[in-house]
């Protein structure tokens, strides 16, 4: 057993990334460095007109270009028909300013090499926010996870327009102040809709989906989706309590505003339970291609004093095209592995 | 089995609290890590019985071998998809056979269980996961 815990610790010592005593795993695995493992073409000779393929594939980055594309996932495949030959360069870094670049060279039959055809991105040149054929900004794509509040340092106290982005409670709803168990793996280890606006709060993409009428907002997150009417009507008259409210939208500008009511009172908000009463009005807006805008105005006048503002902002991915699916009965029963009798 | 695992829980449990209030710490997925015990990271090598390629995270069971020369079923637990896509990671980036050392933290109730921070492949190649 000496021997084995001995050839542990000489691998601890070799291996740069391995956690040191007390530090979190994560934290070391953040030391890893970025390396390309695939970067190829396919042919590499073609006539005028002819198609080829790029693969590639790398692994711990933190970013990933290739010359003609612009940003791209860790790994893919394109099919590019160059006009002259082209040499493309993709180009990774990763943790500790670790990087990585490999190039490929494609010949065109009877043309000089020409410069790989940069995208606005890989040139600094800024992307125009696409619009749809109203002249709305599209909001379509998929979006990472959000910043600004939460875990990246407080929120400043009071959102543009004076509201605060911190609840206060009304006297007498202290109960619904949410109190965790040691135990308590918390809201999304279960199987149950986070409602609106919480299912924007976890670490894992959405899709919006754009239509004249309608706007789909996909979550991967146990794959919920809300089909929001965008064309201005009314909530209906007595909507059924749900776990993602009954929603209604309209363009002011810009910015689309989509009005919520009708939520049941199993949900929470940053800590915070609500009952039945429950408005919510998020505005999204595009102020760039690269992010969606998201705010979320709260009311429960059973619960808090006055309205309160969320806001997250959203990184358009254009390397992914659609979020994957959710299956949360593979949850597993965490209880168990703390070993509480 | 080549595990390593000091044990001071109060050290643990203080750790757990400084990881879960850390502005710098990493996004955890879907779920907080306590039922792990992340300050005393362990690295459990061996060999790929299946990969799970799910949401809301992925699963790697391993047969690893004890002091005793008995092999024990590890459940290797791993990030979201599009955590691990974001890592490089496809479906097949472990195979069935594969021998391949998972490094991180053990349930705390001492079952052969853990969330794996990194991994390292049969080529050596080491992995976020």
């Amino acid at each position: 057993m000496k021997a084995a815990a001995l050839a542990v610790l000489v691998m601890l010592a070799q291996a740069p990334a391995a956690p040191t005593p007390g530090e979190s795993p994560y934290r070391a695995a953040a030391r890893l460095p970025v390396r390309i493992t695939t970067f190829t073409v396919e042919p590499t000779t073609i006539q005028p007109g002819e198609s080829v393929t790029l693969v590639w594939a790398a692994e711990n980055p933190t970013s990933i270009t290739i010359d003609a594309l612009g940003r791209v996932a860790p790994r893919g495949r394109r099919t590019l028909t160059p006009g002259v030959t082209t040499t493309y360069t993709l180009s990774v870094t990763g943790a500790g300013n670790t990087a990585d670049k490999r190039t490929v060279t494609v010949v065109v039959a009877g043309t000089m090499p020409g410069a790989s055809a940069a995208d606005a991105s890989a040139t600094g040149t800024k992307k125009a926010v696409p619009r749809t054929a109203d002249g709305k900004p599209d909001l379509s794509g998929v979006y990472g996870y959000g910043a600004g509040g939460g875990g990246r340092g407080a929120p400043p106290p009071v959102a543009a327009g004076g509201l605060p982005t911190t609840p206060t409670l009304k006297p007498g709803a202290e109960k619904y102040k949410v109190v965790r168990a040691a135990d308590d793996t918390g809201l999304y280890s279960t199987c149950l809709p986070p409602g609106i606006p919480q299912t924007f709060f976890v670490p894992y993409y959405i899709q919006i989906v754009q239509a004249p009428k309608h706007l789909v907002v996909a979550h991967e997150y146990l794959n919920l989706f809300r089909i929001i009417p965008t064309d201005g009507r009314p909530h209906p008259a007595d909507p059924d309590p749900s776990w993602m409210g009954n929603p209604v939208a309209r363009w002011e500008g810009d910015t689309l505003v989509v009005d919520s009511i009708g939520f049941n009172d199993k949900t929470e908000i940053n800590g915070y339970r609500h009952t039945e009463k429950l408005h919510v009005v998020e505005r999204f807006s595009r102020p760039d291609f690269d992010t969606l805008q998201y705010e979320a105005t709260i009311e429960d006048p059973n619960v808090f004093a006055g309205p309160w503002v969320i806001k997250r902002s959203f990184p358009f991915l254009p390397e992914y095209d659609q979020i994957n699916e959710f299956v949360c009965e593979n949850n597993r029963d965490y209880k168990p592995l703390f070993g509480n009798k | 089995m080549n595990a390593m695992n000091t044990k001071n829980k109060t050290l643990a449990a203080c750790f757990v609290v400084l990881s879960l209030v850390s502005a710098a710490g990493p996004v955890f997925a879907h779920h907080s890590t306590a039922m792990y015990d992340m300050a005393n990271p362990v690295t459990v090598t061996g060999t790929v019985k299946r990969f799970e390629w799910t949401n809301p995270h992925a699963f790697i069971f391993i047969d690893v071998k004890d002091e005793k020369g008995n092999v024990v079923e590890w459940e290797i637990e791993l990030m979201s998809l599009n955590h691990l896509r974001s890592y490089g990671w496809v479906r097949d980036t472990v195979k069935s056979g594969d021998q391949i050392s998972c490094t991180g933290g053990r349930a705390k109730s001492g079952a052969a269980s853990m969330i794996s921070a990194m991994i390292k492949l049969p080529d050596g190649r080491e992995i976020k996961s």
